[in-house]
């Protein structure tokens, strides 16, 4: 089931957003020329926040060992040892609402 | 101009030998350089072994992360040494003043060479020399200064001999630990 | 533990706040300082525990050069240096502003950053268990997972060390570890009248070429720093040879020496110059320079008036109290960081104008690289003086023997409008006398109103004379 997280128009291109959902744990929102990504906010390497993190050059960089997550694919670059890829959520802007499906497997977009 | 001449660059084919007697000849020349530089014969080694269109350099090394693109050492920062055939004159000729007080009294030399490789080059003339050295300084009683590093040379063949047309110098230490470099590599 | 009101810690959690060290009194050493007869005690340069009582009275209290702005332009971009013998780093943060940290984890104390400078770093994170600090120094998470799991562990309360008070004056980056240090400006004083010389002769302001020379001398810090803040006697004798080498003649301090030479001092702070327009800058050998320097001259009368617009390349000398030092127009900018009290690292840089043509940067580069780095023909001579004259005091009864600094003791101008302690002529030892004064002063008071307030302050007449 597609679940409701927030308005898109909060999330500004080339930024980050966590949003909380009740039950769940928290997801990150990001904005990439324009398409949105969702993802948990929880880097694989260590468990830390990635909406704490920054967009370069269409890579998740999570500030804390600065691993580099593939905007497209999920793939890690620079991973901090054991550090795996990063999945997401399905997702679209329903309306100027983002939803996306944070049940069963995680996909990548 | 030649990439082995432009002191930026780092020589790129070190697998070409020279015949037995050229190999022969360098040698010689390099062992009696650092024979001279030993006994302080600088103004001999400057007349006798240097090109006139020399360049002299020796960067100072940074310590940098890996991924810095900017490597340890770039031409155009901050060097020991950068010099032409007359800013190494101007060494020179402190040396010769009486009043070069951290030679005198005499300081005792020793440069050591080793890592020899001598290789021919597209110009029929000019060889690319690489080797190591270990330059010992004792002053005084105890101060004992010693500086190990490598030297990228360009020699040019001239007038049935060689000189010195390109060093670079690369020392292995970050902070220098020696008050001063009262001598050349 | 925390017993509460520990920047927001939990009570009975470890409490991680900056600790930043009180200053003390040491009176007993103050008096190695005789000012009465202008002798300075040979122990204040081999004595291991007066050197640690100038780590905690002077570098833990001082201002202390960290950086030049143009070496770190870009958020991220940074350096590392010391303070004393604190290493920190000192780093553009995003909204433009520069912090300094020490470099030091507060996890098992290793450094956190290892090299000597960088561009756009993310963070510093230790190597030792991965303890990840941002450019802000804010602790922003650890390695292995097992922190996080741990309800008591409280990320916020953790960072590194910021040193206490960060500041610029037009260019140049200061720091100090006393949070109730006065401001940059109160350090400097007026002093900054002839700080401008060097740093605002040309509409465009200042930046540092290349990277930064590194080297041990096994010297204490106070020779070299005593040297730059009014010693041009010593060029006669020890740069005979380099001067011969260069100049082809001896130094030349210019046929007006009677009338335009003086010793300026505030608060320690000193300058000697002669005036002479590029008596300096003529050491480094290079005609395009000279031309430069009196070019520079002649428009900077605008900016700074005759008197200064002269002293730009002339022969001439500074040293910034305690130990950040200059050459006017030979454009060599150094600190002697203490290493004990017999060995400093030495630091040189090579500043010039933004504006100046490039050739004209190129060789500065390469006239400083010539004169005063560690094979140039004058600083090498320099090295071996401070050696030995630190290194004869381990001589017990050498070390009871007096040390002359009576040059020039009735020298003191009175009418000379200039800002602080002026004396005639640049061969003198009044400045290195009024260095000592100033050193004295961080030894005896454990407060900044009786630092700021004593015999070293500017004299009030020159309240005005600084425009």
């Amino acid at each position: 089931m597609m679940i409701e997280l927030c308005p898109s128009a909060e999330i500004a291109e080339g930024e980050i957003k966590r949003v909380d959902v009740e039950g769940l744990p928290a997801v990150a929102i990001a904005r990439h020329e324009g398409a949105l990504y969702v993802f948990p906010d929880r880097c694989p390497h260590a468990d830390e926040s990635l909406a704490e993190g920054w967009l370069e050059d269409g890579r998740v960089i999570c500030g804390v060992h600065f691993a580099e997550f593939d905007l497209d694919t999920g793939e890690v670059h620079n991973p901090p040892v054991g550090c795996p890829n990063l999945s997401f959520f399905k997702c679209e802007d329903r309306d100027g609402t983002v939803f996306a499906l944070l049940t069963g497997d995680n996909a990548n977009v | 101009m030649l990439d082995i001449l432009d002191i930026s660059k780092p020589f790129a084919d070190m697998d070409r030998p020279v015949d037995i007697e050229t190999e022969r000849a360098i040698m010689r020349w390099l062992h009696a350089e650092v024979r001279y530089l030993d006994a302080e014969r600088y103004q001999e080694w400057l007349n006798d072994f240097i090109d006139p269109e020399i360049h002299y350099w020796m960067p100072d090394m940074e310590t940098r992360r890996r991924d810095d693109p900017r490597g340890m050492f770039a031409y155009g920062e901050s060097a020991y040494f950068d010099d032409t055939w007359s800013e190494l004159n101007i060494r020179v000729k402190r040396y010769n003043e009486p009043s070069a007080w951290a030679d005198n009294p005499q300081t005792r030399h020793l440069h050591q060479i080793s890592n020899i490789e001598i290789n021919a080059t597209d110009d029929p003339t000019l060889f690319a020399v690489h080797s190591a050295f270990t330059n010992v300084r004792n002053r005084n009683e105890a101060d004992q200064d010693i500086i190990h590093g490598r030297r990228e040379d360009v020699l040019r063949a001239v007038d049935g001999g060689y000189r010195l047309l390109r060093r670079r110098v690369f020392i292995v230490q970050n902070v220098l630990l020696s008050k001063n470099l009262n001598t050349f590599f | 533990m925390c017993e509460g009101d520990c920047k927001g810690a939990a009570k009975g959690r470890p409490n991680m706040k900056p600790v930043y060290p009180k200053a003390g009194s040491y009176p007993d050493f103050a008096k190695l300082v005789d000012r009465e007869n202008a002798q300075v005690d040979r122990r204040v340069f081999t004595d291991e525990q007066v050197y640690q009582a100038e780590l905690r009275q002077i570098f833990a209290r001082s201002w202390l050069f960290l950086a030049h702005e143009s070496q770190i332009p870009n958020p991220g971009d940074f350096v590392r240096t010391s303070m004393g013998e604190d290493d920190v780093i000192v780093v553009r943060q995003r909204d433009g502003s520069v912090n300094a940290f020490l470099n030091s984890c507060p996890h098992r104390g290793n450094r956190v950053c290892m090299v000597d400078a960088g561009k756009k770093a993310r963070g510093f994170i230790c190597n030792y268990h991965g303890w990840s600090f941002g450019i802000d120094g804010a602790l922003r998470g650890t390695d292995g997972k097992v922190y996080e799991k741990d309800e008591t562990f409280e990320k916020a309360q953790i960072g590194l060390t910021p040193v206490a008070q960060v500041d610029s004056y037009k260019g140049l980056i200061f720091g100090t570890f006393d949070p109730d240090a006065v401001s940059l400006l109160e350090f400097f004083g007026d002093f900054t009248y002839y700080l401008d010389i060097m740093l605002d002769n040309d509409e465009g302001g200042t930046e540092f070429i290349g990277g930064a020379i590194k080297s041990e001398i096994d010297c204490n810090w106070k020779f070299p720093a005593e040297n730059f803040v009014g010693d041009i006697l010593h060029a006669f004798w020890t740069h005979q040879s380099g001067a011969q080498a260069i100049l082809g003649g001896g130094v030349d301090l210019g046929k007006r020496y009677d009338e335009l030479a003086f010793q300026a001092s505030i608060y320690g702070h000193g300058i000697e110059t002669n005036l002479d327009k590029v008596g300096n800058t003529r050491t480094l050998g290079y005609p395009d320079l000279v031309d430069y320097a009196f070019e520079l001259s002649e428009k900077a009368k605008d900016r700074l008036g005759e008197l200064r617009a002269r002293a730009i390349g002339a022969v001439s000398s500074c040293t910034v109290f305690p130990n950040f030092s200059f050459l006017p127009g030979q454009n060599t900018f150094r600190v002697w960081h203490p290493r004990g009290p017999g060995k400093i690292e030495l630091v040189v840089w090579t500043l010039v104008n933004k504006n100046a043509p490039d050739h004209i940067k190129e060789q500065y580069r390469k006239g400083v690289m010539m004169t005063f780095s560690p094979g140039g023909v004058f600083e090498m001579d320099d090295g071996e003086n401070w050696e030995y004259s630190t290194r004869v005091n381990q001589g017990f009864v050498t070390r009871q023997q007096p040390l002359h600094y009576a040059l020039g003791i009735e020298s003191a101008d009175m009418e000379r409008d200039l800002p602080g302690h002026i004396h005639k002529g640049s061969l003198n030892d009044a400045n290195q006398r009024l260095f000592y004064t100033r050193w004295a002063e961080f030894m005896e008071h454990d407060n900044w109103t009786d630092l700021q307030n004593g015999a070293t302050a500017a004299p009030k007449k020159t309240a005005t004379a600084a425009e």
